[in-house]
């Protein structure tokens, strides 16, 4: 692959043995990802299963979690939960991604108007807050989780857009590809080849840090009734379903939300030591 | 002056330091029995003599798009601004209001009503017959009022000013439930010279002869009410004649149940609307709880017999029998609001039938045997029912926060899992109240069961929701869109029956027909719930269909 013409001097040697601050995000993560694509592993229970007699149940070895208020059991709900929002999250960010590169790629690469009819709309987009665009395309589209996946998608892509451009801007600059064009190399096999992996490699760490932001926004659009209707155990559904209880059954709302907060921490976390590997300022 | 005693709601509780579950179960049976909203017990003695002064808040759980009209959130409103002719007291009794005398010609076509003399709209316009006759008219032949039009649109003939204080009302037709549907405040007389205004004016700010004007409507915030200083025609069942003794009434939209409670604990009101099934223990031990058991639909799934799978008479019945609906209702509710097992007349209704709120038991058996005989004898591999290639599915379209509560919602999904048991794939759609109102989800095709209600103080509300619905003369109310002309002609035979058990009987044969055909599938009773601050007296809730009253409410000091 390519060479980094200008490594840090100061690079140290990646550290065999990871970081307790490595460890526990990433088996985090990885519980998480058991639970979304294995979930009768970790709950073999029905998620939407009703048991009427127990009801509002708070959490004990028998119910980890509580019941709701037609009895269902919060673990299992929560666990089921995790491929919708795990999903949700990983679908909005590759919208995003592919939007992006198409924009970031045309401006960086398609010539000073192309650059400044797209660099001028991304700077427009960044007017309106992500959460109203996708605020907007809910209403135009009504409520689904491809709803929520596009908007979330459209309203995080300009950020990453910016990112690429000013990534492709500054990789054509740069000697290799000066000199891959040089030796007569087709160009587009030079951007395909070289400016493509180059441009995008920064942005593995600021996605990892996107997936957690947009689980984060798709919840929330999901607790406005945005998103999947009850009693589907998305976490924003559920979050928004436990609101009427949070007075008498605050399990209802805390343990979603812990759910929420984990899974953005912890994917946030190995984001944050992907970063600083790259950037080459692991310690 | 008055001399009435005080009015009951159906069931009132002072505080109390313990918790009144049990008891109040009772009391509701007992209420149900008497097949009227009969009080669970005298309300407490009030002590002291009444103050003036200070504004009640009364957090409220919806914002209705206008603050008069023919939704109950809108009589909720109305009834504070407006007087109705007559008024319903707590033994169902109609008694004088804005008419202090009426009488009947021998044929039951012809009423006429002496008015009360002397009263003003508070624009100042005098009320007298013709502003009685401007409302008729434009309630009926303007089509001004929608369920005005629902209750006499085919029995009102004409009305006529006799002289200024005489107003006389010709039918077409006997309606012997004419004077309990004048006493709902759908009915409440406005101000002619307000009328001409246009529905814009009207609809932000109502002038009647009322004990409150409307001060100002800050849109999603706020709505306020004004003590009218010259008021001096209350029902002959209010607690005093004159003003009201608040300054006035701060009418709070706060939608979240939470929050509403809330707003009760922190003293930032007074009142709270429609008090959550988990806070009512608490809510007892703390403030004075009303609940007030609607007479009328009581809250029921219409199943939709022209389209889809609920065509068929035999999945219908299915569909009734996989639903434990009584445990649904129980659970989500916590045995707050009683379930009601009859799909087109609640049990606080004159009229009642009893015997067909046991018609459809739980019975999954008997469900799985309809099923297949009825085609869908085959399962797919997510074990739900399928017919010639396709799946038995059902779509319940129900209005989330406007019609129905959170626990509402509960017991849909509770009933969603249950008929799953038997092979029905539920699928629920929460619809917003725009979506709703705007007729979306009115047509045929667009859903196969929807929950609603209507509140009513007669059996005669069948009128409303079973008379026929066909294309000269569709009535969207008919929610199940079932078509019955012997069905239809029994229910008006007996709305025009002047024999009380003859017309109990005709209406029980309806209400037979309409369970045999299992066209609306009972839940639960709609219900008024106050929760009172104990601070404030003497607040109550009127009979025709639980308005909250704050004319008589005081403020200790």
């Amino acid at each position: 692959m390519t060479t980094q013409t200008h490594a840090p001097a100061a690079r140290r040697a990646p550290r065999l043995v990871p970081s307790l601050g490595v460890v526990v995000p990433a088996t985090l993560v990885g519980a998480f990802v058991l639970a979304a694509v294995a979930p009768s592993v970790l709950a073999p229970g029905d998620p939407t299963a009703i048991d009427l007699e127990a009801a509002f149940l708070p959490p004990s070895t028998e119910h980890l979690l509580g019941t709701d208020q037609s009895g269902r059991d919060l673990w299992t709900r929560v666990v089921h939960g995790t491929r919708h929002s795990l999903l949700i999250g990983l679908g909005a960010t590759g919208v995003a991604l592919a939007i992006a590169a198409v924009l970031g790629f045309a401006a960086g690469l398609g010539g000073r108007l192309v650059d400044r009819v797209v660099g001028s709309l991304i700077e427009v987009s960044f007017a309106f807050p992500t959460m109203l665009l996708a605020l907007l395309l809910v209403a135009v589209r009504g409520p689904s989780p491809s709803t929520l996946v596009l908007a979330v998608g459209i309203g995080s892509a300009p950020g990453y857009a910016r990112m690429i451009r000013g990534q492709v801007l500054a990789v054509r600059q740069e000697a290799y590809v000066e000199a891959a064009l040089a030796l007569g190399h087709r160009r587009r096999d030079v951007v395909v080849r070289h400016v493509l992996p180059n441009a995008m490699r920064p942005l593995v760490a600021v996605v990892t840090l996107g997936i957690s932001q947009s689980v984060v926004w798709a919840s929330g659009l999901a607790f406005l009734g945005m998103g999947v209707a009850p009693p589907s155990p998305e976490w924003g559904a559920l979050l928004e379903a436990g609101r009427t209880y949070v007075t008498f059954a605050w399990w209802l709302e805390v343990m979603p939300g812990l759910a929420i907060v984990l899974l953005a921490v912890s994917v946030t976390a190995l984001g944050r030591a992907a970063q600083r590997r790259l950037e080459g300022t692991d310690r | 002056m008055s001399t009435h005693a005080r009015p009951r709601p159906a069931v009132r509780r002072r505080p109390r330091a313990s918790g009144l579950r049990p008891a109040l179960a009772v009391a509701l049976l007992a209420g149900l029995a008497a097949c009227a909203p009969a009080g669970a017990e005298p309300a407490a003695p009030t002590t002291g003599e009444p103050v003036e002064g200070g504004t009640i808040v009364h957090a409220h759980v919806q914002e209705p798009p206008c603050l008069w009209g023919g939704w109950i959130q809108q009589a909720y409103l109305s009834r504070q601004v407006l007087d109705s002719l007559v008024s319903q007291d707590e033994d169902g009794e109609i008694v004088p209001w804005l008419a202090t005398d009426w009488s009947v010609s021998e044929d039951q076509l012809v009423w006429t009503f002496t008015l009360a003399e002397g009263v003003e709209f508070t624009d100042g316009t005098p009320f007298d017959a013709q502003a009685v006759v401007d409302n008729f008219e434009f309630w009926i032949t303007e089509q001004g009022n929608s369920t005005v039009l629902a209750y006499l649109g085919t029995y009102y003939e004409s009305s006529r000013a006799v002289d200024p204080t005489t107003f006389e009302l010709t039918l077409s037709r006997p309606y012997s439930s004419l004077l309990p549907a004048l006493a709902q405040a759908y009915f409440g007389i406005q101000s002619p010279t307000a009328l001409a205004r246009g529905p814009e004016a009207n609809c932000e700010e109502p002038i009647g002869t009322g004990p409150f004007t409307v001060e100002g409507w800050e849109r999603g915030s706020v709505i306020r009410f004004a003590r009218n200083p010259d008021y001096a025609s209350a029902p002959a069942n209010a607690l005093h004649q004159g003003p009201a003794y608040v300054d006035g009434i701060e009418w709070r939209i706060v939608p979240d149940p939470v929050a509403r409670f809330g707003a009760l604990t922190t003293g930032e009101a007074h009142v709270v609307y429609d008090v959550p099934a988990t806070q009512w223990t608490a809510a007892e031990q703390q403030y004075e709880v009303q609940q007030y058991i609607t007479p009328g639909r009581p809250v029921a799934l219409g199943l939709n017999t022209v389209a889809g799978p609920f065509t068929d008479v035999r999945v219908r019945k299915a569909f009734a029998a996989a639903t434990d609906r009584e445990a649904a209702v129980r659970s989500a509710f916590l045995g707050v609001v009683p379930f009601e097992g009859n799909g087109t007349v609640s049990a606080s209704t004159p009229g009642y039938n009893a015997e067909v709120a046991d018609d459809h038991p739980y019975d999954p058996d008997t469900a799985a045997a309809l099923l297949d005989e009825a085609g869908w004898d085959s399962t797919d591999d997510e074990g739900y029912r399928v017919k010639d290639g396709e799946r038995l599915e059902v779509r319940i379209v129900y209005g989330a926060g406007s019609i129905i509560t959170p626990e509402g919602a509960t017991v849909l999904q509770n009933l969603q899992e249950q008929v799953a048991e038997v092979g029905f794939q539920v699928t629920l759609v929460p619809a917003t109240r725009d979506e709703l109102f705007s007729g979306k989800f009115s047509g045929p095709e667009s859903y196969d069961a929807k929950p609603g209600y209507w509140t009513s103080p007669t059996a005669g509300i069948l009128h409303i929701t079973f008379r026929q619905h066909l294309e000269e003369s569709p009535n969207f109310s008919n929610s199940s869109f079932y078509n019955d002309p012997e069905l239809e002609d029994l229910i008006v035979r007996a709305n025009s029956s002047l024999d009380r058990a003859e017309q109990d009987r005709l209406y029980g044969e309806a209400q037979q027909i309409l369970s045999d055909e299992a066209v609306s599938i009972g839940l639960y009773t709609q219900t008024t719930s106050l929760a009172v601050d104990p601070r404030l007296n003497d607040v109550w809730l009127e009979q025709s269909q639980g308005e909250p009253v704050y004319h008589d409410a005081w403020f200790e000091r």
